[in-house]
């Protein structure tokens, strides 16, 4: 019993000090630069949209959630963010080639289709991001246009 | 007992996170050096139009995992799909950006790129046929348009499925002119229209 007790003081001390280890932020979007709402020429409908499901994963500001603030839940949802943004950054898209835009704009297409994103525990954790059949709808309605037009410039 | 699972998972949960951290920074690191690896030898650029014969067989090379790829697809074998995809990136890598005149470089570092990540797509999915067929629309647009670039060195047919993603139609490569769609594999093996033929 003993024994237990000392392992669970360790591990409470390296709880605590794990804590003070916090990955930066991202919030690269308030330096300046780009701004997501600028290269995305959506109106205000899809817009909201897009924000409320995507933007905290695949754009340069993130809206963290409070507990963002415990690790190693933070480090996690850090991770999240770099593997989204690596896949797909609407804070930069509208620098890619229109072909490289085409081909982005369809993979949303067809991850809002098959419902494989927003991701489910995303979803879980920030009832926004939860999407209707009619507002998944209109995303995809204008995700198809969007791709129409860049096909007539490529 | 349970507080001790519960904090044992946090630790597990963290050291994850710390190596997945330092496995990207690794990553970071690999594609600078390689970056440069490529502008260092740009000064041995050749401005001579068509394609010299190492690229010749690089485009080839890509051609050929592109068909086996497709070829995949048209009898719904989803893990040769997979590898195929993994093949493509390969091939893609073997091509010698530094023997391209200007404007071929600058075409294949947009259409390249595009192929390399869709490819890559579809060697991770060795599970989601759908979701590799997908990727292959896009794929076979840019491999065309490789091919109207830097020509196929063999007879090609260019096909369309005039239903696939909500009847928007997709199009895609192939080395015979009869149809063997890889759109919807044995579903609808024989829809679709021959279009084009590339040499």
């Amino acid at each position: 019993m003993k024994r237990i007790k000392q392992i669970l003081f360790t591990l409470l001390i390296l709880f605590i000090v794990i804590q003070f280890i916090r990955p930066a932020r991202n919030h690269g979007e308030q330096a300046g630069q780009l701004n997501i709402a600028a290269t995305f020429n959506a109106p205000d409908t899809v817009l909201s949209l897009f924000r409320n499901a995507c933007f905290d994963c695949h754009g340069n500001d993130t809206d963290y959630p409070w507990y963002s603030n415990i690790q190693p839940v933070g480090w996690l949802i850090e991770k999240d963010i770099r593997d989204g943004k690596a896949k797909l950054n609407f804070s930069e898209l509208g620098s890619l080639s229109p072909r490289r835009q085409m081909s982005k704009w369809q993979n949303v297409e067809n991850r809002i289709k098959d419902g494989t994103m927003p991701l489910p525990m995303y979803q879980l954790m920030h009832p926004r991001a939860r999407l209707t059949e009619a507002e998944r709808q209109r995303l995809i309605d204008w995700v198809r246009k969007t791709i129409d037009t860049l096909a007539s410039q490529r | 007992m349970r507080q001790y699972a519960v904090v044992f998972a946090m630790m597990v949960a963290s050291l994850y996170g710390a190596t997945e951290a330092s496995l990207a920074q690794h990553q970071d690191h690999k594609a600078k050096s390689t970056s440069q690896d490529s502008s260092s030898i740009q000064q041995n650029r050749k401005e001579s139009a068509g394609v010299n014969a190492k690229n010749a067989a690089a485009v080839k090379q890509i051609i050929a995992s592109y068909l086996k790829l497709k070829n995949a697809l048209v009898s719904d074998k989803s893990n040769d799909a997979a590898k195929a995809g993994k093949e493509i990136v390969e091939a893609l890598g073997t091509l010698d950006k530094s023997l391209l005149t200007t404007e071929q470089a600058k075409l294949y570092e947009d259409v390249g790129e595009d192929a390399r990540e869709h490819a890559e797509h579809i060697g991770e999915n060795a599970k989601n046929i759908g979701h590799q067929r997908e990727h292959f629309a896009v794929l076979s647009q840019d491999v065309y348009d490789l091919v109207k670039t830097f020509g196929a060195g063999q007879l090609l047919y260019k096909n369309f499925c005039p239903m696939y993603n909500d009847k928007k139609g997709a199009i895609w490569l192939s080395e015979t002119k009869t149809i063997k769609n890889p759109y919807y594999g044995k579903k609808m093996l024989t829809c679709g229209e021959f279009q084009e033929e590339l040499k």
